[in-house]
């Protein structure tokens, strides 16, 4: 196992879209740090900080293509073969897989982070941590914040996983996982406003895309979900899970 | 010799389609075993169903006495494979490939190794999407030889290779066979296994249809002899009048020797008729022609 999460990265570490990635996100943030450094009006600190200087965003949208291609690549290039005929199972393989992009992940929000801080402290070194925001400081916000959009983020993941299992090309299953991140955002928003008049509705999995915003604002949102927040996160873990398990079924299934 | 792999009614049924019936063989410590078919003769499928990579419907398989299937891959430690076409990273080098699949202990001399043997010194270090077929397909190969595994299975490994990496390649397999290394290769052309292989299997729709040695099949096919002379008609008509068995195909004496005294007969009988003997070579084509023949038999 150790040496086929050391082959993962070492081919992650070679792909340059990787690095160009994450050059990418580091250079978006700096250009909005710039903004609001000279258009404070229009581009306020703190909602740049709540945005991650929008890599947040940007984090999302690299972890969906890497996860899409990290699976589709092998079947595109023939490699999964060579990856299945050792003495490694699929499950390890899968598994392997699933590590190192949980790797990726949160090396890409600690830099996320990293800059955030960085960031604010040269644009705007007088901000003010401590402030009030969502009813607490604004440093619990942003930590809960970034928390609960890693745990929606671990969901979106399991679903662009499963459906990676299904793509015979790279581009496909990454142009598919980005589709999938719009549409699902859109369906949460739809089937939400179904929740009010039924209620059994509220334990599809869109609902869970809004774990992220209830743990913040528990108030709020519970009128929406009419969910209890614990039982939102248990239920965001238990379709991660769930999608995850059928990803490796169809992993397993494929013809190589 | 003990055998390395055994594989024992081995059976593989896709939907509704029988692809393998039964399919019985052994391959020994240190042998070449060619595995020769035509197209969907189920080579490729008898090569996956070996690494574990294709659930069977019965039959057995073992390397070192360690049974192989989908679920049990722990035997398949030292088995290096290719498998259709070579899987290959565009975005990696070649050494990067190697890199990536030699174990641990001596890579770099392993890797250093394979490179020398297969000279792939000259693009190793360049982007494997700039490679052409043939480059690839020598990169496919050195990643299954760079393990120093003791069992290798290559499909079509000589696909795409020019002459010179024919040879390289049919060098390589000689001296690791002579090192203990077991091969298992397949082709759909017999000839190009002729200088390699010790043992043949003939696979049609299958079954395993013949098992020998090289050796045998090749002497079992005939030899053919081309006789150059001054005057081939005024030959041909010796060579009958003498009982040789011989054919005037395209203006060219060919002779099919039957017992070793063929080509003496036919030469006694030119030199009594007094007509110069120019040139005499051996057919290329008879070996690919005894397989034909016996996948047209099977047919029929
Ligand atoms: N995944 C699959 N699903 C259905 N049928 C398959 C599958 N793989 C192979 N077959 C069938 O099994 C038979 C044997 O295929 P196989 O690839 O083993 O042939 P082969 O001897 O390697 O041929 P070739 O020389 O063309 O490579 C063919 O009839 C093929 O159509
Ligand atoms: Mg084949």
């Amino acid at each position: 196992m150790g040496t086929l999460i050391k082959q993962e990265l070492y081919k992650l570490n070679h792909k340059k879209g990787t690095w160009f990635a994450l050059l990418f996100m580091v250079v978006v943030q700096i250009g909005f740090a710039v903004l609001s450094w000279r258009y404070p009006k229009f581009f306020g600190t703190q909602m740049l900080v709540m945005n991650n200087y929008i890599g947040g965003v940007l984090v999302d949208f690299i972890m969906i293509a890497s996860a899409a291609s990290m699976i589709a690549m092998e079947f595109q290039y023939g490699t999964i073969k060579q990856l299945l005929y050792r003495k490694y199972y699929r499950s390890q393989v899968f598994v392997s897989k699933l590590i190192v992009l949980l790797m990726q992940m949160i090396g890409l929000q600690v830099v996320a982070t990293a800059m955030t801080g960085g960031l604010t402290m040269v644009v705007n070194p007088k901000f003010d941590w401590t402030q009030t925001a969502n009813a607490m400081p604004l440093w619990r916000d942003y930590l809960l914040t970034t928390g609960g959009s890693m745990l929606v983020m671990l969901l979106l993941l399991s679903l662009v996983i499963l459906m990676a299992t299904w793509f015979k090309t790279n581009a496909a299953a990454i142009a598919c996982g980005f589709i999938g991140y719009f549409v699902t955002a859109v369906a949460a928003q739809i089937i939400i406003m179904f929740v009010q008049r039924w209620h059994w509705l509220k334990w599809n999995p869109f609902t869970m895309l809004l774990t992220g915003n209830q743990i913040v604002d528990p108030k709020t949102y519970h009128a929406l979900t009419m969910l209890d927040t614990p039982v939102m996160i248990g239920c965001t873990l238990g379709y991660t899970v769930l999608f995850t398990l059928i990803a490796y079924l169809s992993f397993r299934r494929r013809a190589v | 010799m003990e055998a390395l792999l055994k594989v024992s009614g081995l059976n593989k049924t896709f939907g509704k389609k029988k692809v393998l019936h039964g399919v019985d063989f052994t391959v020994a410590s240190g042998h070449v075993v060619g595995l020769v078919g035509p197209n969907g003769a189920g080579k490729s499928t008898i090569m996956k169903a070996i690494l574990g990579l294709i659930p069977t419907d019965g039959g057995q398989i073992q390397i070192a006495d360690q049974p192989v299937s989908i679920t049990k891959h722990q035997a398949l430690r030292h088995v290096g494979a290719l498998i259709e076409y070579p899987g290959i990273y565009p975005f990696m080098t070649g050494r990067q490939h190697l890199n990536l699949f030699a174990a641990k202990k001596q890579r770099k001399q392993h890797i250093a190794h394979i490179i020398q043997v297969m000279g792939m010194a000259s693009y190793i270090d360049k982007p494997a999407k700039s490679y052409s077929l043939g480059m690839k397909q020598k990169l496919g190969i050195a990643q299954a030889l760079v393990d120093q595994p003791q069992l290798v299975i290559l499909d079509e490994p000589m696909n795409g290779l020019d002459p010179q990496a024919v040879k390289d390649l049919r060098d390589i397999i000689r001296t690791q066979a002579k090192a203990g290394t077991s091969f298992l290769i397949s082709s759909h052309i017999l000839s190009e296994l002729e200088k390699v292989a010790d043992d043949v299997l003939i696979l049609n729709h299958g079954h395993i249809i013949q098992q020998s040695t090289m050796q045998a099949l090749v002497e079992a096919g005939g030899t053919t002899y081309i006789v150059q002379t001054v005057n081939d008609r005024e030959a041909f008509a010796a060579l009958q009048a003498a009982h040789v068995p011989v054919n005037l195909v395209d203006r060219q004496l060919q002779i099919t020797q039957t017992d070793r005294t063929t080509l003496n007969a036919a030469l006694i009988a030119l030199v009594h008729a007094g007509i110069a003997v120019q040139d005499v070579t051996k057919a290329q084509h008879d070996l690919e022609q005894s397989f034909l023949d016996l996948v047209e038999q099977e047919v029929h």
